[in-house]
């Protein structure tokens, strides 16, 4: 059965449940605990649902469409002006599935969560009801809309119950960390926005509706000038959200700031709304604009992924470790995109997809440690493996995937983003292979240090993983060994859409 | 049971592996019953597989090319298509044999040495999934599956190297091991695309296919036949990436056996073997392995010389063979070559697995703490001698007959042939001092000799069954011996299937290289056996030399003074521009600007009318003249 209403409810359940938990009295943080981890199930199971009953060759451009007009012919308005327009392609399907997936893990992780446990489940739940909207909407007004709902409860997540990092040489408050990630976000928000008034006033066609936009754009309706001018708004405005370099410094700062779970959340889904973005805005609607801009976008891809695994190889925390793998691994989807093939493209949406679950551990693991060891030092740690099996295990996989291992999901989508690049780009896809050999040094590094070696008594009391940690945990490994594994139903999903983007060629 | 059902092979360990991972801990003995169980299936099921192949072979001859059998993996379509397949022919066959045998005895080996470690189930799991990569690996008929494999075999080294994970040694020797394959593999993997850009296929076959028909453009053919040679370098420890080996042997010993005899290493002599036809199309390429050969097989020599720790000389000597195998590959003799690889399997395991049941009864690895064990603990001596003197190369074990069918493809390259003969007394020489040094002689340590004894029986029977391996394997060569087996073209053709190469036995070659031989064993002995002394007198009169090679010719220290300065003072320096320069300055700039600006223009807000209406008339006016300005 494929209705839009299961989409609806993606974006309606996390709303009515942030709702119910502004009802519950604070003083009950068990049921508040019960409210959050529930919605996380109803939303796995929902996006579970909408992943695999999408059909492959159906036809259709979308599925799961739902289309409820909000204004039309009104002033600058016509036939449906702006309008609540879901659906998702097979590029949408896999978001939608990577949402349900980490939003239910970081809910089972944030468990521990103690102090306001209420206002923090509140705030998750609006962020996650944006994310939702952003991969269903088909309508620019509503997807700048979401992409805002899902950009703004960071602040209060960071800034409240966030930590701060106090180094030799530096530090970096929470406050500070909540501030710049907010900060650089909206303001990057402000290209996109104007880019849509600029697509939609060019149109001419008095509609935010994006399939017909994208109609229009296929039948060259946009000047190629034109084009060439605004897509690199969307460019730019989406990729700082997905890390681009050198706009990617609220990302190590800021995931190192946040709460487990928001880390989880930011850097396993809400990067790939950046990514999302450039190739809903940028290449669906400026296929040319797109064209013209790629070779840049590919560049700062590939000094994404060079210089963020440099830059993670002499981290000694393993938050910021982990911060700069994301852009490091980030770089992958952009250089992925601006392939403009389709083994490129569908190798990003792959890497969309693999990073998102993998970050998502590494972030979860992360948070295992900190909450009972209280810091971060890589160096104070040895020996973590004996005390810690499970925990040791699971962010064993984490990195494995991460490095690019094949029979985990990393191998199976830097694989594809590799061969397309080669196409196009040789010397770019060499240096893309060298990243994924640098990844293997920190990350390798990082097990010698605090995983193996003679164990630090200091840590005697640390425990292993709880239930819902393991449970949650292992939700994540479920799906990067999936994707590792048995790739088709993903790979036949994207390259379906992909093969109809009209720059991919 | 047939050659297309080989994919089977891979699957038993590998399932062996699954469920041990999951359930091992709730079995009865850690389930390593499960896996020595599949294990001995698998090399049960590689018979059919082996009397298929040579029934196929009497058929067609030297026709036949092997058997292939894929499914599909994934699919753009029209754009790539990635398939997992397996590819029968006579190198396969030699490499499932010894893979699956070795395995098999390593198995049943550890039941005895592993006993009582903390993760012994967790020791089988990996075991198994290390045979899986290699069996699918040798198998995979395509670039895409040999690569999975590949990786997943550097995994399963990594995992089992640092599988004492408690030793800050082991932890380093791992991640050692795995930098350093994976830095060549960063090669293989972009060699892998190079060939599909412009093949269209990741085939094996295919890809040769069109590079002899010459769809290949040359510099892309040379370009993908140098970095796949990197990742076959980085695999089977060749200089500069020998340094990981070694150290390896931080690992459990019968890992090392496996690493050494069986998996792991010798993936780059077989990857070599298989695309030999591509570095023979390629200008210089033969021409570069066996100079890689041949350099590493000289430096592995003279560092064996030196080395104190038993399990060390034999890593050397592991180097100093797949050298050699290189060397035969570099004059396109891959049957002399697979030959080698096949006889050195089982003296190779063979000496590991003794010197761990040295180690399992004295708990030492130095040879200055070792010596008078050949009383104590008599099987293990003489499967030990079996197998170094095999190694040495000595009439008429397994070693001889390879080696010298090495030194008989390099007749034709006088240079060659002169430098690798030098080897060999140098081969016999260390061998022979590993043995006396270890087994004759007073005990150097009366503790550690008062305490040994011989292993008990599934340690001994491997030793035993490896020994009796070493004398005969080299018969293979022989078709007269195969077809009193029952192979009806003789097994000689399992390794000599597609070439004209045959098997060659020169008299003249076979004395010279046993006199050569002799020599190195006879100075041994003398040195070692007869006059103790006389070493220390050796290393003071050549003591320059001594330093360097006990030094390792100060490579190992030039690499780790480059990762600690070089790799990660740029690691650094990136680290700090980027929080600096990128974010305090760009970012934190940007924002301080803007503060700024708010503070500047804050005085502007006077708050009396007369300045606003000031500012409203000059602002009118100046808008006038830009609207004037514009329209005429």
């Amino acid at each position: 059965m494929q209705t839009g209403y299961i989409l609806l409810a993606t974006i309606a359940v996390p709303l009515l449940a942030a709702v119910a938990l502004v009802l519950v009295p604070s003083r009950y943080p068990n049921v508040v605990r019960m409210i959050a981890v529930g919605t996380g199930f109803v939303l796995f199971g929902l996006s579970l649902y909408a992943f695999f009953a999408y059909q492959v060759s159906s036809g259709k451009d979308f599925q799961f469409e739902l289309q409820w007009v909000w204004i039309e012919n009104v002033g600058f308005l016509g036939d449906n002006g702006i309008t609540l327009h879901l659906g998702i392609d097979g590029i949408g399907a896999p978001m939608v599935l990577l949402t349900g997936i980490v939003t239910f893990a970081g809910t089972l992780i944030s468990n521990k969560i103690e102090y306001r446990n209420k206002d923090y489940f509140i705030l998750l739940m609006l962020l996650v009801a944006g994310v939702f909207g952003v991969f269903c909407s088909l309508d620019m007004f509503f997807w700048f809309f979401f992409y805002e709902l899902a950009v703004l409860p960071m602040y209060l997540l960071i800034g409240v119950w966030g930590s701060s990092s106090v180094f030799p040489t530096f530090s970096r408050t929470k406050e500070y960390s909540a501030l710049k990630l907010t900060l650089v976000l909206v303001g990057a928000s402000v290209p996109i926005f104007i880019g849509i008034f600029a697509t939609f006033v060019e149109s001419g066609l008095g509609t935010f509706d994006l399939p017909t936009l994208w109609a229009y754009a296929e039948q060259g309706g946009f000047d190629p000038n034109f084009q060439k001018i605004i897509f690199p708004l969307f460019m730019i405005g989406c990729g700082v959200l997905a890390g681009l370099w050198p706009f990617h410094t609220w990302s190590p700062d800021g995931h190192v700031a946040a709460p487990t779970a928001v880390s989880m959340l930011h850097a396993g889904v809400l990067m790939k709304l950046g990514a999302f973005g450039i190739i809903r805005l940028g290449m669906q609607l400026m296929p040319e604009g797109a064209e013209f801009w790629m070779p840049a976008l590919i560049t700062l891809g590939t000094i994404n992924v060079i210089y963020g695994a440099i830059s993670a190889m002499a981290q000694t925390d393993f938050k910021y470790m982990v911060g700069y793998s994301s852009v490091s691994h980030m770089g992958y989807v952009l250089m992925g995109l601006a392939t403009l093939n389709p083994i490129g493209v569908n190798g990003a949406v792959l890497q969309m997809f693999s990073h998102g679950v993998m970050t998502a551990l590494m972030f979860a693991m992360v948070g295992v440690l900190y909450d009972q060891a209280h810091t971060r030092e890589m160096s104070l740690f040895g020996g973590l493996s004996q005390r810690m099996p499970r925990f040791a295990a699971f962010f064993a996989v984490a990195g494995l995937a991460s490095l690019g291992l094949p029979g985990l999901s990393g191998f199976v989508a830097e694989f594809n983003v590799f061969v397309g690049t080669f196409q196009t780009y040789p010397a770019l896809g060499a240096l893309g292979v060298l990243g994924a050999a640098i990844t293997a040094v920190y990350i390798l590094r990082m097990f010698a240090v605090a995983f193996f070696g003679p164990a630090n008594p200091r840590w005697d009391g640390l425990k292993d993983m709880s239930r819902f940690e393991l449970a949650g945990g292992a939700l994540l490994i479920a799906f990067i060994l999936l994707m590792g594994v048995f790739p088709s139903p993903f790979v036949d999903r994207i390259a379906e859409t992909v093969l109809r983007l009209p720059s991919v060629s | 049971m047939g050659m297309t059902d080989a994919w089977l092979l891979p699957l038993l360990p590998a399932g062996a592996f699954v469920v041990l991972l999951l359930f091992g801990p709730y079995l009865p003995r850690k389930g390593d019953w499960i896996a020595i169980g599949a294990m001995a299936a698998t090399f049960g099921l590689v018979f059919p597989i082996i009397f298929d192949f040579t029934d196929e072979l009497s058929r067609h001859g030297a026709e036949f090319a092997g058997v292939a059998n894929s499914t599909q993996w994934l699919e753009v379509p029209g754009y790539l298509e990635l398939r997992l397949g397996v590819h029968v022919d006579a190198i396969t066959i030699v490499m499932l044999a010894v893979v699956t045998f070795v395995s098999l005895m390593v198995q049943v080996y550890s039941l005895a040495y592993m006993k009582g470690d903390s993760r012994y189930g967790w020791f089988y799991a990996v075991l198994s999934l290390f045979t899986a990569s290699m069996l699918a690996l040798v198998l995979a008929d395509n670039f895409l599956l040999l690569y999975f494999a590949w990786e997943l075999v550097g995994l399963c080294s990594y995992l089992l190297i640092g599988h004492y994970s408690h030793l800050r040694s082991a932890a380093e020797a791992s991640k050692k091991a795995f930098i350093t394959t994976r830095l060549g593999d960063v090669g293989l993997l972009i060699a892998i695309i190079l060939l599909w850009r412009d093949t269209g296929t990741f085939n094996i076959q295919e890809i040769i296919a069109a590079a002899q028909a010459g769809t290949i453009r040359t510099e892309v053919l040379t370009a993908s036949v140098v970095l796949l040679f990197l990742g076959a370098m980085g695999k089977s420890a060749q200089f500069p990436f020998h340094v990981w080996l070694p150290d390896a042997m931080e690992g459990p010993t019968p890992v090392s056996a496996l690493i050494h005899a069986a998996t792991m290493v010798v993936a780059g002599v077989y990857l070599v073997a298989r695309t030999l036809p591509l570095f023979a199309l390629v200008e210089g390429g033969q021409e570069l392995v066996l100079a890689v050969g041949l350099l590493t097989t000289f430096m592995s020599a003279g560092m064996g010389l030196v080395m104190t720790d038993i399990k060390r000389v034999i890593a050397y000597s592991t180097i100093n063979s797949l050298g050699l195998m290189f060397v035969a590959l570099g004059v396109g003799a891959p049957g002399a070559a697979m030959l080698y690889l096949f006889t050195h399997a089982f003296f190779k395991a063979l000496l590991f697995l003794g010197a761990g049941s040295v180690i399992h009864a004295t708990d030492r690895q130095e040879v200055d703490q070792l010596g008078g064990l050949w009383s104590k603990m008599p099987i293990t001596g003489v499967t030990f001698a079996v197998g170094a003197l095999s190694m040495a190369g000595l009439p008429f074990l397994s070693g001889f007959w390879a080696k010298d069918e090495i030194l008989h493809a390099l007749l034709d390259n006088r240079g060659v042939f002169a430098l690798t003969l030098l080897t060999l007394p140098v081969t016999a020489f260390y061998m022979t001092r590993v043995f006396v040094l270890t087994f004759l002689g007073e005990p150097k340590d009366p503790e550690a000799h008062a305490h040994a004894h011989e292993s008990p029986l599934t340690m001994w029977v491997p030793l035993a069954l490896l020994a009796g391996l070493t004398f005969v394997s080299g018969l293979i060569v022989f078709d007269q011996v195969g077809r009193a087996l029952g192979f009806p073209g003789g097994i000689g053709e399992i390794i000599y299937a597609h070439e004209p190469e045959i098997f060659h036995f020169s008299v003249g070659n076979a004395i010279g290289s046993s006199l050569l031989v002799l020599l190195g064993l006879a100075l041994a002995w003398y040195i070692y056996m007869l006059r103790p002394g006389t070493s220390a007198v050796a290393v003071r009169t050549f003591r320059p030399v001594y330093t360097l090679l006990v030094n390792k010719f100060y490579i190992d220290a030039v690499y780790q003074a480059i990762v600690d300065n070089v790799v990660l003072g740029v690691a650094r320096m990136v680290a700090w521009f980027d929080r600096n320069v990128v974010n305090d300055t760009g970012v934190d700039g940007a924002g301080y600007t803007t503060k700024f600006a708010g503070y500047l223009l804050k005085y502007q807000q006077t708050g009396r009318l007369p300045n606003y209406a000031l500012g409203i008339v000059v602002g009118v006016i100046a808008l006038a003249l830009v609207a004037f300005s514009i329209k005429g």
